[in-house]
């Protein structure tokens, strides 16, 4: 019978639409900013953390300009933020084995409509970059840095202090995931080391693995600030945005030398990812959807009724 | 009937198979497709008043219900049920705050400016050179763009987007050393705002290094990732 077939293929669009437009959902790493009532923590401790989903990123160490690092002590951080509308405030947690008194944490965001370059908004020479405000937490200094740049050396602190920060470290057990490379040398049937037969180098293989390590020794420490301030050197959020954010951390362990082992520009970082500071539920969204229903079933209503009342083509 | 058969067709070659050869299509593309194979069966369906009866009674005996019972009659509710629930579920998802970032749609190799088009390499390509710009290359790339050549480096997990892989066929494999000699010159903070340089943790190497030394490292990336430089032959 055609209408039969006809309803199956109906339905099997259906299907087929739902099962596409589900497999076109694609999580990218943002941190979200969970909504919440009452005052946001200024407590790295506190209960609500708990209860806030984080995000992890990776670090790398900073080699985009001198000085350079090669080798940083933290591998990756997990990141929570929550939010009341008002003021907001994000927790950043990563493994450092000692508290040492220079371990520092930062926050940077870009500042306007501008694009900034995630390395302190330096210049870029086809694109005309904007400024950066960063965030920065110190672990002998009490309270917070609310600084900006717009390129190398023009690093300075605001006039205007609207950045709280504070931080806690516990000897506590943690989990730290890093990817660990080995260059293993390549051997030929007989066990011996294979070359290249045009060059005569040694040939290695790669192996690459995610390894998960015991760790002990957990920073935790939270920024808060308003979501909007009146200074226009700071970033400004709004709800439902997407703004750029990047982290960075030092750990300031003082070698045998005298010299910090991470300070400056010797720095775990990452370059820009995304936050999204969760909106107040619109109900009116559901209204809407209701209004939509019933706007279908009568047009549909109406089109039997014509039908049935006999205009077949 | 053949109509649906068709539409459906159009959508799961379009949606489904489309992916196996190039790009995903965008939806917005697809129902435009959608659209056109309609207006077609439409056409085709009218030409005649046999054909119009054809195309347009078992949409008006679906509509109708005459003549259906048992499973058919309850499929017809399901599916009328179905069409409101589904507008309804559209206008919600259209509403809804976006929980996805904007897509970036960041070009990989951005044309490079005019002074670096079709420049040649100056450094002679001997095995001592290509020798020393794997030193070079093991000094100042590989933390990032790895001993293997493969973007896989020690210090490249914190960066979005990963350092290029130039074992991969699509990247310097596509290139001329010119191009190759932009890019590590000026470094990220080069590209046009099509390469998204904001986010680019590549080094400008001119305020490092000797042009020379660019030069050799260049030799160095094809010579370690077995591709050959793009050339105008």
């Amino acid at each position: 019978m055609p209408s039969r077939h006809a309803r199956l293929a109906v339905l099997a669009a259906a299907v087929a639409f739902l099962w596409g437009a589900s497999a076109l959902a694609q999580e990218t790493a943002v941190v979200r900013v969970k909504l919440i009532q009452g005052d946001v923590p200024t407590d790295p401790l506190a209960p609500v953390w708990n209860t806030t989903p984080a995000t992890e990123f990776p670090m790398s160490p900073q080699v985009h300009w001198p000085k350079r690092i090669l080798q940083v002590t933290v591998k990756s951080i997990k990141v929570r933020g929550v939010h009341n509308t008002k003021q907001i405030a994000f927790l950043l947690e990563y493994a450092d084995p000692t508290q040492d008194p220079a371990d520092a944490a930062a926050l940077e965001f870009m500042v306007g409509d501008k694009k900034a370059h995630f390395a302190h908004g330096q210049p870029m020479a086809q694109v005309e970059g904007g400024p950066v405000n960063i965030w920065y937490w110190r672990n002998d200094t009490p309270g917070a840095a609310d600084m900006n740049a717009k390129g190398f050396g023009t690093l300075k602190k605001q006039a205007q202090q609207d950045v709280q920060a504070r931080g806690v470290w516990k000897d506590e057990k943690t989990k730290v995931r890093f990817k660990e490379r080995k260059l293993i040398l390549r051997k030929d049937a007989k066990g011996e080391p294979a070359k290249d037969p045009k060059t005569g180098e040694p040939l290695f293989d790669e192996e690459t693995k995610v390894v998960e390590q015991d760790a002990t020794g957990v920073w935790h420490v939270v920024f808060t600030r308003a979501l909007t301030t009146t200074d226009p050197n700071d970033a400004q959020f709004q709800l439902g945005t997407f703004p750029n954010i990047a982290f960075a951390v030092w750990d300031g362990k003082k070698l045998e030398s005298g010299d910090l082992k991470e300070s400056g520009s010797q720095k775990a970082v990452t370059s820009w990812w995304y936050f999204n500071a969760e909106p107040p539920t619109n109900y009116s969204i559901y209204l809407y959807g209701l209004i939509a229903v019933v706007v279908a079933a009568g047009v549909e209503y109406v089109i039997i009724r014509k039908v049935r009342k006999g205009q077949p083509a | 009937m053949k109509g649906a058969v068709l539409l459906v067709a159009v959508f799961v070659v379009f949606k489904f198979g489309a992916p196996l050869v190039t790009a995903p299509l965008p939806m917005s593309l697809i129902w435009l497709y959608l659209f056109l194979t309609t207006v077609g069966i439409v056409v085709y369906g009218t030409l005649s008043s046999e054909s119009t009866e054809a195309l347009l009674g078992p949409i008006f005996r679906f509509l109708s219900g005459e003549g259906l019972n048992g499973a058919a009659k309850f499929a017809r509710l399901a599916v009328l049920m179905l069409v409101p629930l589904l507008v309804g579920w559209e206008t919600y998802s259209d509403l809804v705050p976006s929980s996805q970032p904007p897509a970036e749609n960041r070009t990989i190799h951005p044309a490079p400016p005019g002074e670096f088009v079709g420049l040649a390499n100056p450094v002679p390509n001997t095995p001592e050179n290509v020798m020393m710009g794997k030193g070079l290359y093991a000094a100042f790339c590989s933390p990032c763009h790895g001993p293997k050549f493969n973007g896989n480096g020690p210090s490249s997990d914190g960066f979005n987007p990963p350092p290029a892989n130039f074992v991969d066929s699509g990247t310097i494999a596509q290139l001329q050393e010119s191009y190759l000699f932009w890019r590590i010159k000026k470094g990220g903070v080069g590209l046009s705002v099509e390469g998204h340089p904001w986010k680019s943790a590549m080094p400008r190497w001119e305020v490092e290094l000797p042009d020379e030394w660019i030069w050799k490292i260049i030799m160095a990336e094809y010579a370690g990732s077995g591709h050959k430089p793009r050339t105008w032959e």
